[in-house]
């Protein structure tokens, strides 16, 4: 059986607005890298079962099987502990890096430096993101480096030290990125063990304390 | 003139040709600031060093005019490398770019006395960091 969290209504509507926040300044950091509109889908926030996750992740995937999805994840740890996971589908990794570094770079070298590239655009959004969050919550997240991850959705979940538990319960924040000129979606996740669940809920607590002017 | 670029005893005699150091462990993003910077200034001088070690053998040699800086990086990080080579090159600017875009870091940096500019690197960030070095 999974462990009860909930949030009240305020608590859930503040969650929505802070990540609303952190994931706008990633698109725009997206946008900065590929030079083209990123479009923002409204986030959709819910605490889910890993295995859950992972299913819908995969979604939309057809009968040939789970999309194989790149991942760039990275560990935080501060004002509350998460496992932050960027995933884009495997066949448009190598289109991304090429519309971060331009026409320059001869394809041999943009495909040796794919892995490489595909971190750095992960830790410039996911930092763009968290640190958007640190910055509302006033208080600091310490970020690991960047990780590399190619598989299914399933096994890039499972692949981070927090997700590794098929009970793991995962806050998952399921928005679509859309380039729109070159169709390619992305995806943020944040996997949170239960504990650090509660410590995200002071946190929006606090905010929400200050913005009504009662800390 | 940015208040990190106040160098107090700045050599004046210096040639406009600058020799900047790329401090990432990215080579994607040392790759793109040196085209960025090339494209700005043919005649600079690139210096790269993918750590913060790394960083400070290449600044004893070649007395960079200006450090670019990443933050997160392996061993001994970004932060803890521009207080060492703020205390051994005091007249160098150096400047942080980086993807944590927190405001603990900001302050760190203006704490140090040292500039922050944000990750994506851009066209346009760069510029505005050659304007700024030569306006110094």
């Amino acid at each position: 059986m999974l462990p009860t969290f909930t949030l009240s209504e305020l608590e859930n509507d503040a969650l929505i607005e802070i990540f609303n926040i952190g994931v706008g300044h990633a698109a725009a950091s997206m946008s900065a890298i590929v030079n083209e509109a990123v479009r923002m889908s409204v986030p959709s926030i819910s605490f889910i079962p890993r295995v859950e996750a992972a299913r819908l992740l995969g979604a939309g995937s057809g009968d040939s099987g789970p999309e194989r999805i790149c991942g760039v994840s990275q560990h935080y740890d501060g004002a509350f502990e998460t496992e932050a996971i960027l995933m884009f589908p495997e066949d448009k990794s190598l289109e991304i890096v090429r519309l971060m570094v331009g026409e320059a770079v001869p394809l041999k070298e943009l495909t040796e430096m794919e892995q490489e590239a595909m971190c750095e655009i992960g830790n410039i959004m996911l930092n763009s993101c968290v640190g958007t969050l640190a910055n509302i919550f006033q208080r600091e997240l310490h970020g690991s480096l960047p990780q590399y991850h190619v598989g299914t959705s399933d096994q890039i979940l499972s692949a981070t030290a927090a997700g590794s538990q098929a009970d793991t319960v995962v806050l998952m924040l399921h928005i679509d990125f859309l380039l729109e000129k070159h169709q390619i979606h992305g995806y943020v996740a944040f996997v949170l063990a239960i504990s650090a669940l509660h410590d995200l809920k002071d946190q929006i607590n606090l905010y929400i304390a200050r913005v009504m002017g009662q800390a | 003139m940015r208040e990190w670029l106040k160098g107090t005893d700045r050599d004046e005699t210096m040639t406009s040709t600058k020799t900047v150091l790329i401090v990432d462990d990215s080579r994607v993003s040392r790759m793109m600031a040196r085209q960025y910077l090339n494209g700005l200034r043919a005649e600079w001088v690139i210096e790269e060093a993918a750590t913060g070690e790394e960083s400070l053998v290449k600044a004893r040699h070649t007395t960079p005019d200006l450090i670019l800086m990443d933050v997160n990086m392996p061993g001994m990080g970004g932060i803890a490398a521009a207080e060492q080579l703020r205390q051994e090159f005091p007249a160098v600017p150096i400047s942080l770019l980086t993807a944590n875009v927190q405001t603990a870091t900001r302050e760190r940096a203006t704490a140090m006395g040292i500039g922050f500019v944000e990750k994506p690197i851009t066209a346009a960030r760069i510029a505005q960091l050659v304007a700024t070095l030569e306006a110094a």
